[in-house]
């Protein structure tokens, strides 16, 4: 049996839109403007397991929300198919809706001035359930997302945090099998970011909702999912565990070294190590693992300095991705 | 069918309850429109009392006509205030919120606001009626016909904003156009309906069909013109479903956008 939630199959969407021309006069860039085509996504394909927690990573205008807008029928795709939960988010897009979530960290879908409790209730007939139904999926959620301190205060008066917990519950009540979270720990503080994450992980493993998420926040791929797609300039440029994404596009090796008295001078490195940090106290020594490997430099940073203590460590995952967007220019 | 009709009235409520939260700015504006209205309706008698009868037109008809206009406009725009506001969920792309809901889409965004200044419209279209059918002394046929234009009534208008408003998709600010086009339906809709004749009331019955709303009701219930009733019925229906036609082609152009937004 298929257990595949999510089919994507030679995705792509374009926009067109008018752009000035400098060359032409205003009347005719009124009139008779230039188009201009952008391919925001361009022959994507991957498929997700039911149950899979999934990041879907690009920098700004990398075609990330544009995919998730088509994978919840927002967007029509220009060409290519998609399949989530067997139907087609062109074609059934109201049939989907009743077994997907979404949420939008800039966009709120809640009531802003009624009571918490007044939305959840709004979606649960939103979803057809019954009057008791409603009741008993409510209570379920207050206790899961500890709502219980403001489900009676109205929306508007919320803070970010518990917002943000609301929106998250809000888009559980009907209980869906996937839910799509575009940026969902934007403008949180670090507490409110690993509350959300560790209910994230918790529906994930109670209710085996397959989570599908896009963020710039490292924190998030990194606690919350096990697989990471990397799209830029709307196509596809890894996808692999995210474990395995560190590791792989690690370049380089960082090495402090505490001397054992001070350092005096910083005498120039052999090729392949460079210094990141020159303080009496302490260097930090950058190793590019393809021109020297990580012993060899051990070796050599030992006969050049009389040191105390060494640290060696890996490049964060924050920077691996920052170097995979950079290596990846735009196309012209 | 009864799904959607349970999520509509309940939408409709939490939208009641939303505004009357907000209770001083939910007052003023149901009374300020009473207001307005009433204004509205003693300039245009004392117009007919100067000018005399213009076409069988008596102020009576003038506030028949009003009736008719303000109830329907009431209506639509108090319970179902979404529509108006659709080029601005379609420019700051809140209408994805709505494509994510599992209720028909135009019901979804009908109910997705209130107008509490409609409520002052309804208040005043309905004391208009019955203060017409009492001034023309309106037997029970003619109450009976009342009743049922204001549901044609209604309907036009609501066909007429969903198609003006299904404008939105097609480029981004589209409120200058909208409203230019809902003036241009609704003002011939409360003018004096003996101004309409020849040409002008070939356009604004069959091209722009203002008259629908208003002048013709009146008109129907006053001769008891079951031609004229049979007219408005099947235009009212016509433009319904070229509304649902205009409306959906709009969402295939959707184009969403990343505009922060708020509010359910």
């Amino acid at each position: 049996m298929n257990n595949d939630s999510i089919i994507v199959s030679s995705l792509s969407k374009r926009f067109s839109f008018p752009v000035k021309n400098q060359s032409a006069g205003w009347v005719k860039n009124l009139f008779v403007p230039e188009i201009k085509e952008i391919k925001a996504v361009d022959n994507i394909s991957f498929s997700v397991k039911s149950g899979e927690r999934v990041a879907f990573i690009g920098p700004n205008g990398a075609g990330k929300s544009t995919t998730i807008k088509m994978l919840t029928g927002i967007l029509f795709p220009t060409a290519g198919s998609i399949s989530v939960l067997g139907l087609d988010p062109a074609k059934d897009r109201k049939k989907l809706a009743y077994k997907i979530g979404t949420v939008f960290g800039q966009r709120s879908q809640l009531l802003p001035n009624l009571p918490l409790t007044d939305s959840l209730e709004f979606f649960g007939v939103m979803y057809d359930l019954s009057d008791k139904q409603i009741k008993i999926r409510i209570a379920e959620l207050v206790e899961l997302f500890n709502l219980g301190s403001f489900i009676n205060q109205p929306v508007r008066k919320l803070s970010l945090g518990q917002r943000m917990r609301a929106e998250v519950a809000s888009s559980l009540i009907h209980k869906p099998e996937i839910i799509f979270l575009d940026e969902p720990t934007i403008g949180l503080d670090v507490v409110a970011k690993k509350s959300l994450r560790d209910l994230l992980l918790k529906i994930n493993n109670e209710e085996g909702t397959t989570i599908f998420l896009t963020s710039h926040d490292v924190g998030d791929i990194e606690s919350l999912c096990s697989r990471t797609i990397v799209i830029n300039h709307g196509t596809l440029v890894k996808d692999l565990p995210t474990q395995e994404l560190a590791r792989s596009f690690i370049r380089e090796k960082y090495v402090d070294v505490t001397p054992e008295k001070t350092f005096d001078s910083f005498p120039e490195l052999p090729s392949g190590l460079r210094y990141a940090v020159k303080e009496k106290n302490k260097i930090t020594v950058v190793v590019d693992i393809e021109k020297i490997t990580t012993q060899e430099a051990l070796r050599k940073l030992l006969n050049v300095f009389e040191v105390d203590d060494i640290d060696v460590y890996n490049t964060s995952l924050e920077a691996v991705i920052r170097n995979m967007y950079e290596s990846n220019p735009p196309r012209s | 069918m009864m799904k959607e009709l349970r999520f509509a009235l309940y939408a409709t409520k939490k939208n009641i309850q939303g505004s009357a939260e907000l209770r001083t700015s939910f007052l003023t504006n149901i009374a300020g429109m009473a207001i307005n209205n009433t204004a509205f309706i003693i300039i245009w008698v004392f117009f007919v009392k100067s000018v005399g009868v213009v076409n069988g037109w008596t102020s009576a008809d003038i506030i028949g006509l009003l009736g008719f206009g303000t109830l329907s406009f009431g209506v639509v725009f108090s319970a179902a205030a979404g529509i108006r506001k659709l080029a601005d969920y379609v420019a700051n792309g809140r209408f994805d919120h709505f494509m994510l809901s599992p209720k028909n889409l135009l019901v979804r965004i009908a109910t997705s606001s209130f107008n509490a200044s409609g409520v002052g419209d309804i208040i005043f279209g309905i004391a208009c009626l019955t203060t017409y059918a009492l001034l023309i002394h309106a037997s029970i046929y003619q109450v009976l016909l009342i009743v049922l234009l204001i549901a044609i009534s209604t309907i036009m208008f609501l066909s007429i904003a969903v198609a003006i408003y299904s404008v939105s998709f097609l480029f981004t600010d589209a409120n200058p156009v909208t409203s230019g086009l809902f003036e241009l339906f609704f003002t011939p809709s409360i003018f004096h309906g003996g101004a309409f004749h020849g040409v002008t009331r070939v356009i604004f019955t069959f091209i722009v069909p203002s008259l629908v709303v208003g002048a013709l009701p009146v008109e129907i219930v006053r001769n008891i013109s079951l031609e004229k009733l049979l007219l408005v019925s099947v235009l009212s229906f016509v433009w319904f479903f070229v509304s649902l036609k205009l409306f959906s082609m709009g969402v295939k152009k959707y184009e969403s956008s990343n505009f922060m937004t708020f509010g359910g």
